[in-house]
């Protein structure tokens, strides 16, 4: 069973086409990630499925109802704004109780119990009199989180809701979000530049590019096994070297050769390098040239060349080497993707 | 100590004109407005409430203000709303639109409205030719008249009040209500008309004032039969020459506006939290 649906949405404003033919579909409970560049229409995306934005073709099915010209207020899902936009002339109890008020959910005492379960789960009911401006950005975020869920919507929008916070709060919420989807199980459609939140938090990663879905999968095979060379460059920051494959062996620019798993069709091609996934060796393995070395704090990242191209690679801190010098590196032959061209 | 006393005289000019051409002239006046023959006197007050001639006066003067309020708040609203969601070149010309009446002589303007209003004028002889309303049928020398010359130059005031607050609402506020049930009008009502009090409330003391003391207008389309205060006190000031019974006349104008704008500015506090 399926929440969401959408079908050949193309959305163009004026001449510019933003979303190129979107098919995508959401099982009832799923959390799916729109991951993209800005520009990439993800946001536009998530504004037609909530019906702030109509859409040039195509359909928009929630729940199997065909929702495509229906006014948002009309549709049964709840979005969360990146600026969370929290009533300021309400209190946090008011803001929660909004969405239930104007959609006439229960009785009185009934939407207390909905707002104050709402708030249990963000650990917020001691807030629940303050103001929204009284609160700090973290406290604000969960009041809309709060807001969002309050109503059990069909389809939970966020459009990039942890943005706005600072990295400890974020990864805070990131759990909280993990924990809260597992505890309730809404159907959610996450908008978000950041691949770490998309890979963490959901059950399925849909990367897009330049108005089109240029990926769909779970975050470990989109980033383990990433189907063209947007999708590795844009997941993990892979490095792209090109490279001629013949019989096993992968032969590099400078004519340097590296062994390649079986299977990879002769010819030329991109290999696609994890920088977590490059070793430094003493000896033996290919020779980098080292450009950069960057300070992380856990360890260090290194800007090399390697046969022409620059590559960044991350190494324990342990491993110290001076700009200018020579590095020996290998890259266990099955963590290397072969990209055709 | 230097910026204090550089603040002082950042405040001096504004400071000079207010006692000079504002407490100044209302001190005289409630001086006047208690002065006698012999000594200090409330004759003029007491005339004031004596029949219920100069009472009429009064109370019309308040009614068709807060009339010309109302009005002002109504048109004005969705219009600042509009002008504050369009792009800045519409945002600019309907800009121009509103402020127009103020750039054109009272004259000329009250003028154009007896061309419209009068017996002969477009709208009687339309409703004429309709058969809705009898030969002697005339807007002119009406309440009606009145209130649409006033608001149409008071409007101005309403809009940019209210536009100033309108434009710095975040569109994202809107968006969220809908999303969570509202549909346009609630979204109004329940989110941008809060949000909007402050200018609401700005708009409607500079309307309320500003029609409360207006005399030129009212005269020239109210006629002599229908005064408001502000009129009155012009008569007794250049044709009568009474001139403690006009100053009676302007303190109790003076004071009605104060009280009425007491609780009022309770609210806009209680609005700016």
């Amino acid at each position: 069973m399926s929440d969401l649906t959408l079908t050949n949405i193309t959305k163009s404003f004026g001449k510019v086409e933003v979303l190129r033919g979107i098919d995508l579909t959401i099982r009832s409970g799923e959390f799916v990630s729109l991951l993209g560049a800005s520009g990439c229409g993800k946001t536009t995306l998530l504004r037609i499925v909530a019906g702030l934005e109509g859409v040039s073709t195509g359909k928009v099915e929630i729940a199997g109802a065909d929702v495509t010209d229906l006014p948002p207020e009309k549709r049964d899902i709840a979005m969360m704004f990146q600026s969370y936009a929290l009533l300021p002339h309400m209190s946090v109890a008011e803001n929660v109780r909004f969405p239930l008020r104007m959609r006439r959910v229960g009785t009185r005492e009934e939407q207390d119990a909905k707002v104050k379960a709402a708030l249990e789960t963000v650990q917020l009911t001691h807030l629940a009199d303050r103001a929204p401006r009284q609160l700090s950005g973290g406290q604000q975020q969960r009041v809309a989180l709060a807001r969002a869920i309050v109503s059990n919507p069909k389809v939970l929008l966020l459009d990039e809701p942890l943005s706005n916070l600072d990295a400890r709060l974020r990864e805070e919420m990131q759990v909280e979000l993990i924990e809260i989807h597992r505890r309730i199980g809404l159907t959610t459609l996450f908008v978000t530049h950041d691949q770490d939140e998309a890979l963490s938090l959901s059950d399925r990663v849909v990367l897009m590019n330049a108005g089109a879905i240029e990926q769909e999968a779970p975050p470990r095979e989109i980033y383990d096994a990433p189907a063209t060379a947007y999708a590795s460059s844009f997941l993990g920051a892979a490095n792209l070297v090109p490279a001629r494959i013949a019989g096993g062996l992968a032969t590099l620019a400078d004519g340097q050769t590296l062994p390649i798993a079986s299977g990879a069709p002769d010819g030329n091609a991109t290999l696609a390098l994890r920088q977590e996934n490059v070793d430094f060796l003493s000896e033996g393995g290919l020779a980098a040239k080292v450009i950069t070395r960057v300070y992380l704090g856990s360890r260090h990242r290194y800007i090399l060349d390697l046969a022409g191209q620059t590559i960044s690679v991350l190494a324990p801190a342990s491993v110290m080497l001076e700009p200018g010098s020579e590095a020996r590196i290998g890259i266990a032959p099955d963590r290397i993707r072969i990209l055709p061209g | 100590m230097t910026d204090r006393r550089e603040t002082w005289l950042f405040l001096l000019p504004g400071l000079a004109l207010l006692v000079v051409g504002f407490i100044f002239p209302i001190a005289r006046m409630l001086v006047l407005s208690v002065q006698g023959p012999d000594g200090h006197t409330v004759d003029q007050f007491a005339r004031f409430f004596q029949d219920t001639f100069y009472p009429s006066i009064l109370w019309r003067t308040v009614y068709l203000s807060a009339l010309i309020t109302a009005i002002c708040a109504a048109i004005g609203f969705p219009l600042a709303y509009i002008m504050a969601r369009s792009g800045p070149r519409v945002r600019l010309w309907l800009v121009i639109m509103v402020i127009l009446p103020l750039m054109t002589s009272v004259v000329v303007r009250t003028f154009g409205w007896m061309v419209l209003l009068s017996r002969s004028g477009l709208i009687a002889s339309t409703l004429r030719d309709f058969g809705l309303v009898g030969r002697s049928f005339q807007l002119m020398h009406t309440e009606t008249a009145i209130v649409l010359g006033m608001v149409q130059v008071l409007l101005p005031f309403m809009v940019l009040s209210l536009l100033g607050v309108i434009i710095r609402l975040d569109p994202r506020l809107e968006e969220a209500a809908r999303t969570m049930g509202c549909s346009f009008l609630q979204t109004m009502r329940r989110v941008v008309l809060p949000l909007a009090a402050p200018g609401l409330l700005a708009g409607s003391i500079l309307v309320f004032t500003l029609s409360a003391s207006s005399f030129v207008t009212p005269a020239l389309l109210g006629g002599p039969r229908i005064e408001v205060l502000a009129g009155s006190i012009y008569k007794n000031v250049t044709q009568t020459l009474d001139w403690n019974f006009a100053a009676a006349q302007a303190v109790i104008l003076f004071a009605g506006i104060a009280l009425l704008l007491i609780p009022y500015l309770r609210l806009g506090r209680r609005a700016h939290g």
